[in-house]
C-alpha cells in the first residue's frame, strides 16, 4: 500500500511542475500558433486492391515542402502489398470531409517514410512543416520542457484536428534520438512543437504500456496496451529535418542497398567483458546469405561486428539498438558504396572490405497472377522465399501460393498461403510463366473436374487434389 | 460371466508411477496412475508407454488381492504405446502371492458390433469393468506427439470401441466375454462420447515379445512418409490397389539421399508389391521397412510420371524426435538433446546442440535471456556434441561458479549470452 501512495505522490509533484512550466510561457499565443501549424498536417487515404476486396486505409501525414510532399510513417503501408495494388491516394485537410487526389512517390529505406504528393489545388492550402523549423540548428527539446502536437479525429468526423499537450519525460538514442513525453503528444506521423511554435520533432508509433487487467475472479493479467491513434514518442527534429529530401527516385523505392548479413544479434556488456572487449559494443552475424555482398567480402557466420569504417559501434541501450544502428548504416548508403567492418572471428580481429549490392527482387515486386475459379494467386518465387525455406537461392523453380481465397477449390484442397507449388498435374513447374500458362489452361477448361498439386510447406511436401466440380 | 472372464479380472492390475520430470528447468517428481494386465505367471505386466515411461523412478503395482508390489520397467515402445514391467518376484514369492496371467485373444477376428469389455482403474476406481462393442476393428490414426511428445501410431492400426475409456483405464485390457485380451486400452477422444481406442492384440503380442527379449523394438527407417492413394489411381495411371503415394520424404534421410521425391508412387519393396489405397493399409507397409535389420539394402520400385525406376536405399535405425533429457539445475535450464529427426525437421545445420525445454524464472539461464525452444550450440566455445558437454560445464559451474558463455540459436538467430553466478 505504501508503494502505491508514494507513486501517487510522485505523479502529483510532476503535474504541479508541468503547470508551473506552462504558466511561465503564458506569453505565447497558442491558439494563433495552432491555427498556422494545423495547415502542415493532413490525413492520407488509399485503397489496397486485393484479389477479393478493396481495403481503404487512413494514416496521418506531415507536409514537408512547398511542392506538397507529405511523409507517412513506415507502418502506414503493408510492406507485402505490391505497388500496383496501392490505388486512389487522397489527401484530406483537417476538418474537411472531401479529399483531393494525390500521388504515391515510394518509400525511403533509410527513414522508412512513405512519400506522397498532394495535387496542385491542395498544395496552395498547405504549409510545409519546415516553415516552423526556424533558422540554424534544429530545436532540441529538453527534459521537462512542455511540448504540444496535433491529433486528427476519424474520417466520419471529417478529420477534425485537436490539440495534445505534454512534457518531455525522457530522451533516448534507440539509435535515433527519441523523446518520450509523459502523455500522448501527437498522432503518429504528425509534428510536435514547443510553446513558441518551433518544430521539435515528429511523432512515431507509440510505445506500449503494460496494465494489469483484474477480473473479479481471476488473477491480475498483465496486458500491453498500445494507443494507435496518439503517440507519446517522437523523433527529435535533428533526426527528421536532414532527411526530408530523401524522396525516392522511383515509387519502387529502388535502388536499395544490400549487405546480406542475416540475423544480427546484439552482444551485451557481459559477453563483451567475457571476451575481453571492455566497453565495446558489437553484433553477432547469425548467417551470411548465399550470393550476397557480405559473402563476397568474406564475412562469416558467428563473426562479431565491432566497428564500421574504423569507428567502434556505439554503446546504446537497449542492447538491440546497436542492430538498428548497423542496419541503418546499410540503408542510408547506395548500392556500390564501400565500407569496412572490423569483426572478431574467434580471437582474431579481421577487417572486411565490403561493397554494398542491390537488394534482390522483393516479394512485393514479384510477378503475380490471380486465378479466380481456382482461388489462388501464383507468385514468382524470390530470393527471400528461398532463404526462408533454406533452399539454394540460385534455383528458384516452382511458384508460391501468394493468396488463397477462403472457401475456394484451392483452399478446400488444403492449399495455404506461402505454400510452394513444385508440380502441377505431376509435371515439374519450371518457372512462373510455365506455372501460369498451365493454371490458365486448367482455369479455362470448364470440363476439368480436378487437378493435382505437389506443394512444399516448411519441411513437408504434400500432394493436394483440387476438385473443381 | 465366464470362468475365463473371472480369471481375467484377477490378472488386471493398477499401476502407480513416480516419474522424473525435467520440463520446469529443474528435476521434479510427478506421480500418475494407470492400469495394466499380467501376461505371465512370472510377473510380466503389459501396459501403455504413456503410463510408465523411461523416466519412472518408482513403480508400484496393485494386484487384484489389493496388495502392492514393486516393479521395474523392462521395455518401452512409444510407437505402439506399449510398455512392459516385471514385478519384483522375490517380493511376490516372499509374500506368497499367486499370480494369474491373462491370455491374448485373436483381435484380427473381431467384428464391428462384437461385445467387448474394458477393465482398469479409471480415475483411480480400481477393478472397474465397462462394456461396449467394437466400433471399428481397424482404425488408422497417427499422432506425431501423442505419447508425451513422442510419435505414435505409424506401425499399427487401433481397435475403436464405445466401451467407456477414461483416464486411468490406460494400459488395461480390452477383452471379449470369454476374458481373452484383444487389445490394450490406450486413449479416448476428449470431449467426445464413447470414442475409445485400444492397441490390438496382434500388435501387442509381437511388441511384448520384443520388449521382454530386447527391452526395445528396433525398427529400420528410410524416411518415406507414405500417403493413401484413395482414388488418385486414375491420375497416376495406375491399376487399382497398386502402390502407395510418397507423400513426403524426410530431408537428409536415406530415401532423400537415394533421390526419392514426394509425389513418387512406391510400387514394391524388394519385389514385394505394396498396396496403399486406404490409410488402414499404411501400417503394414511401414512394417515392411521397419521389420528389416538396420543397414539393409532395399530395392524400391518407383513410378515417377510415365517411367518406372528402381532405387536402392540403405536403412537407418528409426529414432524419435525426442532426445535424451536432463536438468542443469544451477542454471535453471532443462534441456533435450537435438536428435537426428529434430535436426532434420527444423533444418538445423547439424545434430550438435540441446533444445531448452524448461526455464526456471530468476535463475542464471532466465536472467541471461535463454527461452524455451532455444538451442544451446556451444558452452564456453565448446560445441555441444552431447549432453555430457553441458553436464561437465554445469558441474564446473556448480563447483566454482564463474561466468559461462553460451551460444544459442533461436529460429535462425545466433546469440551470445552469459550465465552469471
Amino acid at each position: 500500500m505504501t508503494s502505491f501512495r508514494r507513486l501517487f505522490r510522485a505523479r502529483f509533484l510532476v503535474i504541479t511542475f508541468a503547470a508551473v512550466a506552462g504558466s511561465s510561457a503564458a506569453t505565447t499565443d497558442l491558439p494563433a500558433l495552432w491555427a498556422e501549424r494545423v495547415k502542415s498536417v493532413v490525413a492520407v487515404e488509399y485503397v489496397t486492391v486485393t484479389e477479393t476486396e478493396r481495403r481503404p486505409t487512413v494514416s496521418m501525414g506531415t507536409v514537408v515542402d512547398a511542392a506538397g510532399t507529405i511523409i507517412l510513417q513506415s507502418v502506414a503501408i503493408d510492406p507485402r502489398a505490391a505497388l500496383r495494388q496501392l490505388k486512389d491516394f487522397r489527401v484530406y485537410l483537417p476538418g474537411e470531409g472531401a479529399g483531393a487526389p494525390a500521388e504515391y512517390l515510394g518509400q525511403d529505406a533509410f527513414t522508412g517514410w512513405h512519400f506522397v504528393r498532394a495535387g496542385q489545388e491542395t498544395r496552395a492550402r498547405l504549409t510545409p512543416v519546415t516553415a516552423f523549423a526556424g533558422p540554424g540548428e534544429p530545436r532540441r527539446p529538453a527534459i521537462a520542457e512542455a511540448v504540444w502536437g496535433i491529433g486528427l479525429r476519424p474520417k466520419d468526423e471529417d478529420f477534425q484536428p485537436y490539440i495534445l499537450r505534454s512534457s518531455v519525460a525522457l530522451l533516448q538514442a534507440i539509435p535515433q534520438l527519441t523523446a518520450i513525453a509523459q502523455q500522448e503528444v501527437a498522432a503518429p506521423g504528425l509534428p510536435v512543437f514547443d510553446l513558441q511554435g518551433a518544430l521539435v520533432g515528429l511523432a512515431g508509433p507509440s510505445g506500449g504500456q503494460t496494465f494489469l487487467q483484474i477480473s473479479r475472479t481471476g488473477r491480475p493479467v498483465p496486458t500491453l496496451l498500445i494507443n494507435v491513434e496518439e503517440s507519446s514518442a517522437f523523433l527529435v527534429a535533428a533526426e527528421v529535418l536532414p532527411h526530408l529530401g530523401r524522396i525516392p527516385r522511383d515509387p519502387s523505392g529502388r535502388p536499395l542497398a544490400w549487405l546480406g548479413a542475416y540475423g544480427l544479434e546484439p552482444m551485451d556488456r557481459e559477453v563483451a567483458k567475457f571476451l575481453n572487449l571492455q566497453a565495446q559494443s558489437g553484433a553477432v552475424v547469425s548467417e551470411v546469405l548465399e550470393g550476397s555482398p557480405a559473402e563476397a567480402a568474406g564475412l562469416k557466420p558467428r563473426d562479431i561486428v565491432l566497428a564500421l569504417n574504423g569507428a567502434p559501434l556505439p554503446q546504446l541501450k537497449p542492447d538491440r539498438a546497436v542492430v538498428a544502428f548497423l542496419e541503418r548504416e546499410v540503408e542510408r548508403r547506395a548500392p556500390g558504396e564501400k565500407f569496412t567492418l572490423t569483426v572478431l572471428r574467434g580471437t582474431e580481429r579481421v577487417e572486411i572490405a565490403a561493397a554494398l549490392g542491390e537488394q534482390p527482387k522483393l516479394a512485393r515486386e514479384a510477378e503475380r497472377r490471380y486465378f479466380d475459379r481456382l482461388g489462388v494467386t501464383a507468385r514468382e518465387p524470390v530470393y527471400a522465399d528461398a532463404i526462408e525455406r533454406r533452399q539454394r537461392p540460385g534455383v528458384l523453380a516452382g511458384v508460391v501460393a501468394h493468396f488463397v481465397k477462403a472457401g475456394s477449390p484451392a483452399a478446400t484442397a488444403g492449399l495455404r498461403p506461402d505454400d510452394w507449388v513444385r508440380e502441377i498435374d505431376g509435371a515439374e513447374v519450371k518457372d512462373f510463366a510455365d506455372a501460369t500458362a498451365r493454371l490458365a489452361l486448367i482455369e479455362a477448361d470448364a470440363e476439368r473436374a480436378e487437378f493435382v498439386l505437389l506443394v512444399a510447406r516448411g519441411n513437408e511436401t504434400a500432394v493436394l487434389r483440387v476438385k473443381l466440380k | 460371466m465366464s470362468r475365463g472372464f473371472n480369471r481375467l479380472l484377477e490378472s488386471v492390475v493398477s499401476i502407480n508411477v513416480r516419474e522424473l520430470a525435467f520440463e520446469s528447468g529443474a528435476r521434479r517428481y510427478t506421480s500418475s496412475l494407470g492400469s495394466g494386465v499380467l501376461m505371465s505367471e512370472d510377473g510380466v505386466v503389459l501396459t501403455n508407454a504413456h503410463v510408465v515411461s523411461r523416466r519412472a523412478v518408482e513403480i508400484n503395482v496393485t494386484l487384484s488381492n489389493l496388495e502392492r508390489v514393486g516393479a521395474r520397467l523392462v521395455g518401452w515402445d512409444h510407437w505402439t504405446d506399449l510398455a512392459v514391467l516385471r514385478l519384483d518376484m522375490d517380493e511376490v514369492k516372499r509374500r506368497g502371492f499367486k499370480l494369474a496371467a491373462a491370455r491374448f485373444g485373436e483381435s484380427e477376428k473381431l467384428f464391428p458390433g462384437q461385445e467387448v469389455y474394458a477393465v482398469g482403474t479409471p480415475h483411480g476406481l480400481t477393478r472397474t469393468v465397462t462394456r461396449g462393442i467394437v466400433s471399428n476393428p481397424n482404425r488408422y490414426f497417427e499422432d506425431n506427439r501423442g505419447i508425451n511428445g513422442y510419435e505414435t501410431g505409424m506401425f499399427n492400426t487401433w481397435l475403436q470401441t464405445d466401451a467407456a475409456i477414461n483416464p486411468g483405464n490406460s494400459g488395461g485390457p480390452l477383452v471379449t466375454s470369454d476374458g481373452r485380451v484383444v487389445g490394450i486400452s490406450s486413449r479416448g477422444y476428449l470431449g467426445a462420447n464413447n470414442l475409445g481406442f485400444a492397441i490390438p492384440a496382434t500388435t501387442a503380442r509381437v511388441v511384448l515379445e520384443s520388449l521382454v527379449r530386447d527391452g526395445a523394438v528396433v525398427r529400420s527407417y528410410v524416411g518415406i512418409v507414405p500417403g493413401a492413394l484413395q482414388d488418385l489411381e486414375n491420375f497416376y495411371a495406375l491399376a487399382l490397389n497398386t502402390g502407395v503415394l510418397v507423400s513426403s520424404v524426410d530431408p537428409g534421410s536415406p530415401a532423400a539421399k537415394a533421390g526419392l521425391r514426394p509425389g513418387d508412387i512406391l510400387l514394391s519393396i524388394d519385389g514385394a508389391r505394396v498396396d496403399g489405397r486406404f490409410p488402414e493399409q499404411l501400417p503394414p507397409i511401414q512394417n515392411l521397412v521397419a521389420s528389416r535389420p538396420i543397414g539393409s539394402e532395399l530395392r524400391l520400385a518407383v513410378k515417377r510420371g510415365a517411367e518406372t525406376r528402381e532405387f536402392t536405399v540403405v536403412t537407418e535405425r528409426l529414432e524419435s524426435r525426442v532426445g535424451e533429457e536432463w536438468a542443469l539445475e544451477k542454471w535453471g535450464l532443462s534441456v533435450r538433446r537435438v536428435s537426428r529427426t529434430y535436426a532434420r525437421e527444423n533444418q538445423l545445420e547439424g545434430t550438435d546442440g540441446a533444445v531448452v525445454i524448461g526455464v526456471q524464472p530468476g535463475f542464471p539461464g532466465d536472467v541471461a535471456g535463454v527461452a524455451r525452444g532455444d538451442i544451446l550450440l556451444k558452452v564456453n566455445q565448446q560445441a555441444v556434441g552431447s549432453l555430457e558437454v553441458l553436464k561437465q560445464a554445469h558441474a564446473a559451474y556448480e563447483a566454482a561458479p564463474a561466468p559461462t558463455l553460451l551460444e544459442t540459436q533461436r529460429n535462425r538467430r545466433v546469440s551470445l549470452l552469459i550465465l552469471k553466478p
